[in-house]
């Protein structure tokens, strides 16, 4: 099975470790991703901020290069990126006028077919299926994750039929129990971290953060996992400075869902490149004997 | 929450009201003050501003207090007022739109490092087509930086300075900093997108 696949600037950057992770673990589900050709950036919440024509232009030409791919689902991993392309697919729809206005400008015009899904909706249907816990030949005992969802994987600045539960999301759960983790209950996995003001706003980043720090510490949790390459760089680069600044004495490694799943399947850490976390991610799992 | 009283004046406030109704696409007629979205503003405390206020100030018409409050810069864009809005209201989107409108009337930004990220953000998308961190932290460290000198703000940028380069050298460390620039190919398709947004923004 074939997926068009766009990764996103931060996959090509700063989580590239998770651009490979996908790869690794989508292949051995059986599934190819086909990149995207010459994709551009999404325009993130810079652009949803302050332009709304590119808000929506600038996702709708990548919608376009995947239109063409003629696959039929675009698989997004960044909750961002996800978001942003979503968002502009919705609002083309019902908006000809502006899809017309776009479309003179690119040469893959924005038709709107392909299905546009996060990383947890092509992973859901496998673990109803049984195939990832038929996949996982280690079993994650002991590890207590605190899925950490974020803002964009579940809330929408427009009318989109949401997957999961909005307040109460169990995408990531399902998954942590088919490989054997004991993910935890707590309340502020939807909460937002603060990532995109952590380097123009940081009090009130770190602020958000500390929040949540303090609830998964509170819930038993020893790590987090995400599904985003933005929470998770955050909430890894920064864990250390908002934890001193509000006294909170635990550090948790930050996995993308990607590397918890990779392990279960068997495949070598470094070669996952777990090692490349700014929290040591290594040592818990040799702690709990799972390398 | 703010403490000052808000003005009703009814031509002004027609006027704003349908402003921002149409280029929001959000219905603000309909909030009824329940103020949901108020008790799930992460950032509420802080702004001392939150959702049903801005829809209140632009119902009676208050274009400066709306266009002037730290709510408008500092929201997070977490979508959690519009997703538990009662009446379908994206606030979000409302604070969106009175950022934009902010910066067309050129009124000084009330946090202008939030204003100066965001635009480097876009400036560096602009140039290779995605957003490479290097290119777009430099415009922005930059430009912070010049302001900062300017009001003699050195020993601020020297602090803004260390950070960085201790968050720059621990990604080096963990081989999570990426110096090679990744461009689109045919970027003169998406500078294309960049004009058309310009030449909207003027008509």
């Amino acid at each position: 099975m074939e997926l068009a696949y766009y990764p996103g600037c931060s996959l090509h950057a700063s989580s590239e470790l998770y651009d490979i992770q996908c790869k690794l673990v989508f292949e051995n589900l059986g599934i190819q991703l086909k990149e995207i050709t010459d994709w551009n950036c999404c325009g993130a919440t810079a652009a949803a901020k302050t332009d709304d024509f590119l808000a929506i232009a600038l996702p709708a030409r990548n919608l376009g290069i995947a239109d063409a791919t003629g696959l039929p689902e675009l698989m997004i991993p960044c909750s961002s990126c996800y978001s942003r392309t979503l968002v502009s697919q919705k609002r083309l729809s019902c908006d000809p006028q502006l899809k017309d206005a776009i479309n003179e400008e690119l040469g893959h015009k924005v038709e709107g077919k392909i299905k546009v899904s996060n990383i947890l909706e092509v992973l859901a249907p496998k673990v109803a299926s049984g195939e990832i816990a038929k996949k996982a030949q280690k079993k994650l005992e002991g590890l207590k994750p605190a899925c950490y969802y974020g803002c964009l994987l579940t809330r929408f600045p427009c009318d989109v039929d949401v997957k999961d539960d909005v307040e109460n999301p169990q995408g990531m759960e399902i998954v942590c129990k088919a490989i054997g983790a004991e993910p935890i209950d707590w309340s502020y996995k939807t909460d937002c971290c603060g990532a995109s003001a952590s380097v123009n706003d940081a009090e009130q980043s770190q602020l958000l953060m500390s929040r949540i720090m303090k609830d998964a510490a509170a819930r038993g949790a020893n790590c987090f996992v995400s599904t985003c390459p933005l929470c998770q760089f955050n909430l890894d680069a920064y864990q250390d400075q908002v934890g001193e600044k509000y006294g909170i004495e635990k550090r948790l490694p930050v996995y993308f869902i990607t590397e918890l799943i990779g392990l279960s399947m068997g495949f070598d850490p470094i070669r996952m490149q777990v090692d490349r976390h700014f929290i040591d991610a290594m040592g818990l799992l040799k702690e709990l004997k799972l390398i | 929450m703010s403490t000052k009283t808000l003005k009703y004046e009814t031509s002004k406030a027609k006027s704003l009201l349908d402003e921002v109704t149409e280029r929001s696409g959000q219905n603000l007629r309909a909030c009824y003050q329940c103020r949901r979205c108020a008790a799930g503003c992460p950032v509420g405390d802080e702004t001392g501003v939150t959702p049903d206020r801005l829809v209140r100030m632009v119902v009676l018409g208050d274009r400066e207090e709306a266009l002037n409050n730290l709510l408008v810069w500092k929201c997070v864009a977490c979508y959690t007022c519009g997703t538990r809005c009662p009446n379908n209201i994206q606030t979000a989107r409302i604070t969106e739109t009175l950022k934009q409108m902010s910066k067309a009337a050129h009124l000084e930004p009330l946090t202008p490092r939030i204003a100066d990220f965001h635009s480097s953000f876009m400036k560096a998308t602009e140039h290779l087509g995605r957003f490479n961190e290097m290119e777009g932290m430099g415009i922005y460290e930059a430009k912070t930086a010049i302001k900062e000198l300017k009001k003699g703000g050195l020993k601020a940028v020297i602090d803004e300075m260390k950070n960085q380069a201790k968050l720059g050298m621990t990604m080096m460390k963990m081989k999570r900093m990426h110096l090679k620039l990744d461009k689109v190919k045919n970027r003169a398709e998406v500078q294309a997108l960049y004009r058309k947004a310009n030449e909207r923004k003027g008509a």
